[in-house]
């Protein structure tokens, strides 16, 4: 299995700083090609979210470069990531906290981390950043930690009134500011020529699925410059249409 | 940044910082001459992006705040502002918060929780009731101070003023805006009273259960699913409190103060208990009644003189003007010997609290059941004299029970009225007259007792069919009546419009057609119509007319919601 990988950032038309925050890194292990992808996005008073997604982005590179190798060596189980995932989490949210509780401010960051390995994906997610599979079609392969996603599942709410819904906008935890965090954690088999993609909230509230699939489907996703230059086509969309957010795309190619 | 040991206003030097918000810093301070400590709130200028609105927000909560008096609230004391800072002195109030016992111990003791939030009720009702009122919106165990002689003081209103639907716009985390109501995030209908018994029900599920419901599940159980040794009156409390719709949660702070206080009462235990004391209390009234033929014989020539001294009373009150005086001669009248079985005292009192003022106060309450309990027996000898001042007191709890403080609450005055319709149905001479009207009530306000159980346990479906009968009958016979009082004819449709209201999906859901319910909204609407009330907008019954008036177009819309009949982008 190998892959091709490419990111893009924008700070969107209307907000002072860019509080999203991504990694990605492939590397070669005891088992072979695999890559690592984090995205987190930010939030908080007086710029202080991107300290939030930054930190928990730092955690994770650290731990693809120093763990993830020895990991590979040692034999990888959707245990083993959750767990050690699962650490980190918990572990940025007692910092963030910390750090918020001593500069008098509330900050916090959602988080979806994803690894893809020869033969599975493995994906931790907190908050409305979304890990999606393009293959034939969109597939969303996180659930949102949201209170309307949330009210959706109850059948309090339809799709639809979600969308207008006053508090599409309340995320139910994030890192560091929820007294404890709980993720949600997500495994799976790896497709061959499809692609995977994280994004912030800010990059698909404007764009509908079938745009998704017509600027990134894997047939026009073959080079990094072409995949660069179809997911800016898709952010300019998106600040046409006035979104208002920070904007961040990361696809990952298999092939 | 005030200096640890500088002297603020030539009056209060600070002594240590005792924390820091989002916005200020906090400190503790002692007024060296007084000899006592205050806690010194600061809000620089750079410490904030718009000093200039902060700053007036918090003149605005200072004002609210300093003309506030209750013991489970700081007082402040002193306001101290320049160009640079805004110092607000208040109580320094020692102890540890209640988020802070649970970080430490977990779920707290019920008999705790149970003193705690009848505090917390109490300081609640004082701030809704204010004029005018205040409403907390931000109740959570972080900001309640447990003292060391166990009270608890509510803090920060700072952070209930910051929280308001505009910074919603951006991403927020339900760690950061606590037990927020669902209406808080605005599209929902006004924040109110009901608003904080909501915070104040999650307050409670936290405490006592040591589960925080902004965190997964993110849901509000009933407690006794978490431990089953809990009580089941505290855990319908807590499920009243926490409802999404606010119209089924307590209606004011009074309301569920009540329930608090007999918390065990409505306790599944004791309910059982109380069905075989009834079972007892049966018999005790057989052997009684065996025993009382005995003594009526002997009794007949004392009452003979009695029956002068009675006629000579009721003839004195119908003179009298002086409201207490009228009282107070009923109750001796009634006390006179061997009159207390006499119907005529009764019903004149019932007339005379409803001429007052047309409310019928706790203490009004109280006076008549003791009077009617006491004399209970004497009274059951004629059933049916009995029955009609069990139908008269009824409709007095129904129509004019004043319930607590200033709370105006249908819901409880029909709870209230149950047991007195279902004594007259019980003790009806045959061909009674009321009693069809009084089954209604008795139904009516068994369904709303009942209403919340059988939703929390799914068993309300079939209920919603003889409600929709019940008040059907009592709009027939009572609201069209022209000769009933203007009180009883308004509250009847107010209540007849608020059950359409908020019932209408589940009159549908027990096939009440919506030709009837229609039917029944036009029976009511002319009804409204014909009653006529007085210029004066101070009046009651004026202002109860236009509230239901003003209620009556979304009450249609709520039908044509639930039909599915309203136009197209209604």
């Amino acid at each position: 299995m190998d892959y091709i990988a490419a990111a893009s950032t924008d700070i969107g038309i209307s907000k002072s700083t860019n509080q999203d925050s991504f990694g990605v890194k492939v590397l070669d292990t005891e088992i072979g090609r695999v890559v690592f992808a984090v995205l987190c996005d930010g939030m908080g008073g007086l710029s202080k979210g991107e300290v939030a997604s930054a930190t928990v982005v730092d955690a994770f590179n650290k731990w693809a470069l120093g763990r993830l190798p020895v990991l590979c060596a040692s034999g990888l189980s959707d245990n083993s990531v959750s767990m050690e995932w699962n650490n980190i989490i918990v572990e940025c949210n007692e910092k963030i906290k910390l750090y918020g509780k001593r500069c008098g401010v509330s900050l916090g960051t959602t988080v979806t981390a994803l690894l893809l390995t020869p033969t599975r994906y493995f994906i931790a997610n907190v908050g409305d950043t979304r890990a999606y599979e393009i293959y034939s079609s969109v597939s969303t392969l996180t659930n949102d930690q949201t209170v309307v996603a949330r009210e959706v599942s109850l059948g309090n709410i339809t799709q639809e009134q979600a969308k207008t819904d006053p508090r599409r906008s309340v995320l139910l935890q994030c890192v560091g500011a929820s007294d404890s965090v709980y993720p949600d954690f997500f495994f799976g088999d790896i497709k061959t020529n499809a692609v995977y993609m994280l994004c912030s909230d800010g990059f698909r509230h404007e764009i509908s699925e079938q745009e998704i699939y017509s600027f990134l489907n894997p047939n026009v996703m073959c080079e990094r410059e072409q995949m660069t230059r179809n997911m800016n086509s898709l952010i300019e969309m998106n600040k046409q249409r006035q979104e208002r957010d920070n904007i961040t795309v990361v696809t990952i190619r298999t092939f | 940044m005030l200096q640890i040991g500088s002297l603020v206003d030539g009056k209060y030097k600070i002594l240590s910082q005792a924390g820091k918000g989002g916005m200020s810093v906090v400190y503790m301070a002692i007024n060296e001459k007084a000899n006592k400590t205050w806690a010194v709130k600061e809000v620089r200028k750079d410490g904030v992006l718009d000093f200039e609105e902060v700053k007036q927000g918090l003149i605005v909560e200072t004002d609210i705040l300093k003309k506030l008096k209750h013991t489970n609230l700081p007082s402040i004391v002193d306001v101290i502002e320049d160009d640079e800072t805004f110092l607000i002195v208040m109580d320094y109030v020692e102890g540890r918060s209640l988020q802070e016992t649970l970080d430490e111990y977990g779920a707290q003791p019920q008999d705790k929780v149970i003193e705690w939030a009848k505090q917390l009720c109490d300081v609640l009702g004082y701030l809704n009731s204010r004029t005018p009122p205040i409403i907390y919106r931000d109740m959570k165990p972080r900001n309640v101070m447990l003292k060391p002689d166990g009270n608890l003081v509510l803090i920060d209103f700072g952070t209930a003023r910051e929280f308001k639907e505009k910074n919603l716009a951006d991403t927020t985390c339900l760690g950061t805006i606590g037990y927020a109501a669902p209406e808080q995030f605005g599209g929902m209908g006004q924040t109110d009273a009901r608003t904080d018994i909501y915070g104040l029900g999650a307050t409670l599920y936290h405490l006592v259960t040591g589960m925080n419901p902004s965190e997964p599940p993110y849901e509000i159980k009933p407690i006794r699913e978490i431990n089953p040794t809990l009580s089941s009156g505290l855990e319908r409390i807590i499920l009243r409190c926490t409802q999404r719709n606010p119209d089924d949660r307590y209606q004011s702070a009074a309301e569920l103060m009540y329930d608090l206080e007999h918390y065990e009462e409505i306790d599944d235990k004791y309910r059982k208990k109380q069905k075989r004391k009834f079972g007892l209390f049966v018999g005790t009234i057989v052997m009684s009644a065996a025993f009382a033929i005995g003594g009526i014989v002997l009794n007949v020539a004392a009452s003979n003189k009695a029956t002068d001294a009675y006629e000579d009373k009721l003839f004195e009150i119908s003179k009298s003007r002086d409201y207490d005086e009228k009282l107070e001669l009923y109750e001796e009248c009634i006390n006179i010997p061997n009159k207390a079985g006499e119907k005529d005292a009764y019903l004149g009192l019932i007339q005379t609290y409803k001429e007052n003022d047309s409310v019928f106060s706790v203490e009004e309450a109280q006076q008549l059941e003791k009077l009617i309990t006491n004399n209970k027996s004497a009274l059951m000898q004629n059933p049916e004299g009995y029955t009609e001042i069990c139908f008269e007191t009824g409709k007095l709890f129904w129509y004019y029970y004043e319930y607590g403080d200033g709370s105006d609450n249908q819901i409880t005055r029909a709870k209230s009225s149950i047991e007195w319709f279902q004594d007259v149905i019980d003790n009806a001479p045959e061909g009674y007259e009321n009693l069809g009207m009084a089954k209604a009530y008795a139904n009516i306000g068994i369904f709303y007792r009942d209403i919340t159980t059988n939703i929390t346990e799914a068993n309300d479906k079939g209920k919603y069919m003889p409600l929709f009968d019940n008040i059907k009958d009592l709009i027939e016979t009572v609201a069209s009546d022209e000769s009933e009082s203007e009180i009883v004819r308004l509250e009847l449709v107010e209540m007849c419009r608020n059950a359409i209201h908020q019932y209408a999906t589940k009159f549908k859901i027990d096939q009440v057609s919506e030709e009837d319910l229609l039917e029944l909204y036009t029976d009511i609407e002319d009804i409204l119509d014909s009653i006529e009330v007085p210029d004066d907008p101070e009046d009651v019954r004026t202002i109860k007319k236009t509230a239901t008036m003003n209620e009556m177009e979304s009450t249609r819309a709520a039908i044509e919601t639930a039909y599915g009949t309203g136009k197209e982008g209604d």
